[in-house]
């Protein structure tokens, strides 16, 4: 984490975009840094999150002194309330996969960004199959942060029940889903992060993430060679791990790449802030074509010049 | 390193003074975490019995006269891992390693028995005291504080 001074004002702007999804006006909010004429890099948050945990990739001076990094709120997210025009009180919130897709495309289409790199975490790592499937146009690259073709079993009732302290629980049924050897303060903001979630949101996402969600029979279907699909999973995440990501990029086939990340988790650009964007630089790196070797089987923090204590 | 073999006598008497002196267990447990759990190490089973968010007491080999709410079971080696000072990936906590045994059908992971419900409603000053036993075991320290 950087450190700063009294009266240090972060180069990172705030602003809303009204959005048009499926004829429905949205007030979306995002957040952005980096040259107005930077190449777009386009992030998503997790499930029940908000764009708050990509506050570290919006501060990297590396990354946006050639990117414009753009990271928004979903609907119902953060600051993105939910349609005025619409009655969303008398029904459960629930997020399919026509729906979360639709929703990024027309963000970047309401932004009128150009060949956009995409990244997410989590639900947004698993949409980057639905995108490569659906948009593979619409994007110059997609990279899947904790990505599987299937991840069952977090549809869970607990995580929206009067009986529960939902505000808690939601947070800390992923505490796990975290490297234990991230440093403290950034795991516990994250955790932090996800008590802010509205009720009934996290479960709802987690109805695309855990039900709707299954590219077991499609991965052929995902068209890599027109957008090239970077599926990075960490060593720490027990949802999705290392060896689901190398499966979706073998079903993918060309211009899929698997990369395994060390000491790290699910929630990588929050959990360990300083070891995430070195493993991206390297990815970015590798999508402009500035590698001179591919990019290896396991990324680790030796590989990125990041001390990580075991 | 505490010299003192997980789950001995001296070793369990170390963790309730780790856990009643945590001020997170009495931030987390709000004095109101007062649901039994036993944890289950191999054959070993040892009921931990919980008051206002304090260990009152740790009771070997529970029988018909004791009550608990939930537990975790797993075998010696999947709890030698869990309280490394670095435990290695899925068995570093229990949700991720009920998650493994549960979802994955992945062998060797603490598992999740009882209410589910009373899981749910203590769940984070459960997964704290789960914890401690990390700290308890490295003499303090712990990755994950």
């Amino acid at each position: 984490m950087s450190e700063h001074e009294h009266g240090d004002i972060e180069e990172i702007d705030g602003q809303y975009v009204h959005v048009d999804v499926d004829g429905v006006d949205h007030r979306i909010y995002f957040e952005e840094s980096g040259p107005e004429d930077g190449k777009p890099l386009l992030l998503q948050h997790t499930a029940g999150c908000n764009n708050q945990e990509w506050r570290h990739v919006l501060a990297d001076d590396e990354i946006t002194e050639d990117y414009r990094v753009i990271a928004y709120d979903l609907p119902f997210h953060g600051k993105s309330v939910p349609p005025t025009s619409e009655v969303w009180w008398d029904e459960d919130y629930t997020l399919t996969a026509e729906r979360f897709a639709e929703t990024i495309v027309s963000i970047a289409d309401a932004l009128d960004l150009e060949d956009p790199i995409y990244m997410g975490s989590s639900m947004g790592g698993n949409i980057t199959l639905e995108l490569g499937d659906w948009y593979p146009d619409r994007f110059r690259a997609l990279i899947g942060l904790e990505t599987g073709a299937h991840s069952p079993g977090f549809y869970i009732d607990w995580l929206d029940h009067a009986h529960v302290n939902t505000t808690e629980v939601n947070a800390y049924s992923c505490w796990g889903l975290m490297a234990t050897q991230s440093p403290e303060p950034a795991r516990r903001e994250t955790m932090y992060l996800y008590e802010q979630g509205a009720t009934g949101v996290f479960k709802g996402d987690l109805y695309y993430y855990s039900v709707d969600h299954d590219y077991r029979d499609d991965l052929d279907q995902v068209d890599a060679e027109e957008c090239p699909l970077y599926v990075v999973n960490g060593e720490y995440d027990y949802l999705t791990d290392p060896e689901m990501g190398r499966e979706v990029a073998d079903g993918v086939g060309d211009g899929a790449t698997a990369v395994e990340t060390a000491d790290i988790g699910h929630f990588p650009m929050s959990e360990n802030p300083e070891l995430f964007n070195a493993y991206l630089k390297e990815i970015l790196a590798d999508i402009e074509g500035d590698r001179e070797e591919p990019l290896p089987d396991v990324l680790s923090g030796e590989d990125v010049g990041v001390d990580v204590s075991r | 390193m505490t010299e003192a073999e997980l789950a001995s006598n001296d070793w369990w008497e170390e963790y309730k003074a780790v856990v009643n002196q945590d001020d997170e267990m009495h931030v987390r447990g709000h004095d109101t975490f007062d649901e039994n759990f036993y944890v289950e190490i191999g054959d070993e089973r040892f009921l931990i019995e919980m008051d206002e968010g304090t260990v009152d007491e740790i009771v070997s080999d529970p029988g018909m006269n004791h009550a608990w709410s939930f537990g975790v079971e797993g075998d010696r080696e999947a709890w030698e891992e869990f309280v490394q000072e670095v435990p290695p990936a899925f068995n570093h906590e229990v949700i991720a390693s009920h998650y493994r045994t549960a979802v994955k059908d992945d062998p060797g992971h603490l598992q999740l028995t009882g209410n589910n419900k009373k899981i749910f409603q203590n769940l984070r000053a459960f997964q704290r005291a789960l914890d401690l036993m990390r700290t308890t075991h490295n003499d303090g320290v712990n990755s994950d504080e």
